[in-house]
């Protein structure tokens, strides 16, 4: 398979998996295993260019399960400094490859000055996660970057780093809305409750995103799930009410009867009688 | 003043003088002074009477006069159409509005006499203290009417030549007219007694402190020189050459009417008052300008800044007085300023906004003034005026910022540069300015302290490059871990980051080592730009120079490494062999045994 060929079923192939991913909210099992070729340990050190595009190409191919052991070699190479292409390339393989020892280097291409490998850092850190990302992904809630704060209040929430709540509260008042679901994913009680006094103050959508997936946790009480529903049923509008509804209809049966029953009342009181 | 009231009646009998055929006539013909002369003595000692301290507003929907003495009293108030903007002569104010003439007294907006003109538009009037005479511009050209106190016309003459501004003495009336000359009419018979060929631009002739003179950007005194005009020998005085915003003139055209409505170009105006004392000067060695909200003073013979004042609106009028300096707003205040200093002696309100504003300080004594904060609080105070519109008068102000020593211009100076609401002019004078500065450096330290952050809304990084030339020009070694951290700032511009690894090479030490090896490393092969394919070389020469062997051997290692940027390698590979020239040049000669 030549770098082009590879290059095409590499991004057909995550574009499927995101796809489904999206879809179904699933993890998608393991990809089928590429075979590595022999040289791509040597083709990572040979410092030609192509050829390192090419091994990682074929170790991001491969995954974590067959891709695993390049981790250091590639650590190696960022550590030695790279074209940014080569960097974005190595940085997006080590993500694929979620390689936790790899968060140090990676965290340390979060400040580059080239967007792009600012951005590919960034992405790569949240699949990779590790001891150095809570601390650069905070960072990166400050980058100039739109997207690259995006990223990181996203991923702050996907790698659990509760102590970024007050710093995603924080992203989430200058409009970073990725922040919002992250502090429904993370908050404590107070933390829950201080996210549903947003309602108002910023777009409704972008609050109810942080409220869903704090309604949604078993770890939250039904106290702290009863509030926000009474601060969404305090609205009264329609698309308070649209999302009342929508959270009635996937509310899943063996939870809490209470909230059940506190949702029904909030749907039928924001329902205007239609 | 018994034959001036008697020709009044005579002429206002006759329906109010006569043209003579030879006015203003164009084949005149220069008589080396000697009319001028003649008319001098016969004027004798008179000086022209200290014209009335005061402010003059047009407000309302231009349907209302007011005014305010400016040594303190009651503001006035005179409904009247206003269609060209009111006039101090002496101690009248004259307008002009639905037709109409009218004088006012200046002191307490009493009406004086009124008289219909029709379509005739005022340009400007001048008064002896008896007789106020008024050009006016007309359908065939121009109108001069001499009007008493008691509203009679003791003389009209018109004339299809373009008048300008005159001014009255003793019973003369001096009118320029046709840029050049200044014809002196003799109220009592119409005649032209006397007239003057001007060596410059006149159209207005005014009276200052007693004495008379004409011009329009220069002035030209009535003294016992002027008999020499044609001949360039009459006592004169211009402003001195300097650079202001909005290029301002110290007065319009005397031929063109005045709107009552101030423009643009009578909030950028220059001021200032001749002397009538020997050698000619400027009152208090000022002249002064204004560009909307700001007020300055210069030195006449430094043309230095001397004060800057800074107001809420826009300035639209003035005038300079004796030892003082009058400005009034659109708001309606009035502020009379020190001229030395700038300190505010008064201010008065006009009592509510107006629309234009005319002012004479002829008389007016200096108070004791507040006394204002030092000149680069005064420019600071300036500069942070974020109204796009002041941005050119601000730019000069920055330039003269730029000239004092003082250490708290180096902090405004950062401050602006550190600021996204600053206009982006104003950031590169100030970025200039600062990489001068050699003085300051605690601000430029905790400027450098600070980078983008977006959360906490520092949303300019610090002037980095101007302030990492500054340090380094001062040897300011405490900043190395400061400008280090920057290397790694990707807010940073690529010429901020350049300049602070040029910065690290002179004063970096131990503390930098670590970052400039990260930097190094990081960039030494995907450099995107020239400036930081600069840096790259910079950190590399300051690690050869105090990075030891470990970041010799990161040189060397750079410069093998394939993927390095050409003309880092090739940069670093000289900066290397040079260091060693120099190094093998600085060991003594082996000793000879």
């Amino acid at each position: 398979m030549n770098t082009k060929t590879k290059a095409f079923f590499l991004a057909g192939a995550m574009s499927l998996a995101t796809l489904a991913s999206a879809q179904t909210g699933v993890t998608q099992p393991t990809p089928p295993q590429v075979k590595l070729a022999p040289t791509v340990g040597a083709d990572l050190k040979s410092g030609d260019t192509g050829k390192i595009r090419q091994a990682l190409d074929e170790i991001r191919l491969a995954g974590k399960a067959g891709g695993g052991a390049f981790v250091a070699p590639i650590v190696e190479l960022l550590q030695r400094g790279v074209t940014n292409q080569l960097a974005e390339a190595a940085l997006d393989t080590l993500g694929d490859l979620e390689a936790e020892p790899a968060s140090a280097m990676i965290a340390q291409y979060t400040i580059h000055r080239n967007l792009r490998v600012r951005q590919a850092a960034t992405k790569a850190l949240v699949k990779a996660k590790g001891a150095a990302a809570t601390k650069a992904l905070v960072r990166a809630l400050s980058d100039q970057d739109g997207m690259v704060r995006g990223v990181a209040a996203n991923g702050l929430g996907q790698i659990k780093a509760k102590s970024a709540v007050p710093d995603l509260f924080l992203a989430l008042d200058h409009r970073v809305n990725e922040a919002s679901g992250s502090i429904g994913m993370l908050c404590a009680a107070a933390d829950c409750e201080q996210l549903s006094t947003r309602i108002g103050k910023i777009p409704f959508d972008v609050v109810a995103a942080g409220i869903e997936q704090a309604m949604f946790r078993p770890d939250v009480g039904d106290d702290t799930k009863i509030k926000l529903l009474g601060r969404i049923r305090e609205l009264g509008t329609q698309e308070a009410n649209k999302f009342l509804r929508e959270t009635n209809k996937k509310w899943p049966k063996t939870a809490s009867a209470r909230v059940k029953q506190a949702l029904d009342q909030a749907v039928q009181a924001t329902g205007g009688g239609s | 003043m018994n034959r001036l009231l008697t020709l009044g009646l005579v002429v206002a009998a006759c329906g109010g003088g006569q043209t003579h055929p030879n006015l203003f006539a164009t084949d005149w013909e220069d008589d080396n002074g000697a009319s001028i002369t003649g008319v001098q003595q016969k004027i004798g000692g008179a000086k022209a009477p200290t014209g009335a301290d005061v402010a003059v507003g047009v407000a309302g929907n231009s349907d209302k006069v007011v005014g305010i003495p400016l040594a303190g009293g009651t503001a006035w108030s005179f409904a009247h159409a206003v269609d060209v903007r009111p006039t101090i002569a002496g101690s009248v104010v004259v307008g002009e509005g639905g037709g109409e003439l009218f004088a006012l007294d200046a002191a307490s907006g009493k009406k004086l006499w009124t008289r219909q003109v029709g379509a005739q538009a005022m340009r400007g009037a001048g008064d002896d203290g008896k007789v106020t005479v008024v050009s006016l511009q007309s359908s065939q050209g121009s109108l001069l009417i001499a009007i008493d106190r008691e509203g009679s016309v003791v003389r009209q003459i018109e004339t299809k030549q373009q008048l300008g501004v005159p001014a009255v003495l003793g019973g003369y009336a001096f009118v320029p007219w046709s840029n050049q000359y200044v014809s002196v009419l003799d109220l009592s018979s119409g005649d032209e007694a006397a007239r003057i060929l001007v060596r410059g631009k006149v159209s207005r002739a005014l009276a200052v402190g007693g004495g008379i003179f004409f011009g329009e950007q220069e002035l030209f005194r009535f003294d016992d020189k002027i008999k020499g005009a044609s001949k360039s020998q009459a006592t004169h005085i211009a402003l001195p050459q300097r650079e202001l915003p909005g290029t301002p003139s110290l007065m319009a055209p005397g031929e063109e009417k005045l709107g009552p409505v101030a423009g643009a170009l009578d909030k950028t105006r220059m001021y200032a008052r001749p002397t009538t004392t020997d050698p000619i000067a400027f009152d208090s060695q000022r002249f002064y300008g204004t560009y909307f909200r700001l007020a300055m003073a210069f030195d006449t013979s430094t043309t230095k800044l001397a004060w800057v004042y800074s107001n809420k609106v826009d300035l639209v009028g003035g005038a300079a007085g004796p030892a003082t300096f009058v400005l009034c707003d659109e708001e309606g205040k009035v502020v009379v300023l020190d001229a030395a200093t700038g300190g505010v002696e008064r201010e008065l309100s006009l009592g509510g906004p107006i629309k234009s504003c005319t002012a004479q300080a002829d008389g007016l004594a200096a108070s004791t003034p507040q006394p204002p904060p030092p000149l680069s609080q005064q420019i600071s105070a300036a500069l942070t005026n974020r109204d796009s519109e002041m941005v050119s008068g601000q730019r000069l102000l920055l330039r003269e910022l730029a000239t004092l020593e003082d250490e708290s211009v180096t902090k405004t100076l950062v401050d602006l540069a550190s600021n996204p609401l600053t206009a982006p002019l104003l950031i590169a004078d100030s970025r200039t300015a600062l990489a001068a500065r050699r003085n300051g450096a605690k601000a430029m330290l905790e400027a450098l302290a600070k980078h983008y952050d977006f959360l906490h809304d520092v949303l300019l990084s610090p002037p980095v490059g101007p302030i990492a030339q500054a340090l380094a020009a001062m040897k300011e070694k405490s900043a190395a871990p400061l400008l280090a951290a920057h290397l790694l700032d990707p807010a940073d511009t690529d010429d901020d980051c350049k300049q602070a690894a040029a910065a690290l090479v002179d004063i970096g030490d131990a503390t930098a080592i670590p970052t400039l090896k990260q930097f190094m490393t990081l960039y030494h092969a995907s450099a995107d730009s020239e400036a930081t394919a600069a840096a790259v070389v910079s950190s590399g020469q300051a690690l050869l120079n105090y990075g030891g062997p470990d970041g010799r051997k990161l040189v060397d290692a750079t410069i093998a490494d394939p993927s390095t940027i050409d003309a880092v390698k090739s940069r670093l590979s000289a900066v290397e062999q040079q260091l060693d020239a120099q190094k093998s040049q600085a060991k003594p000669p082996p000793s000879k045994k």
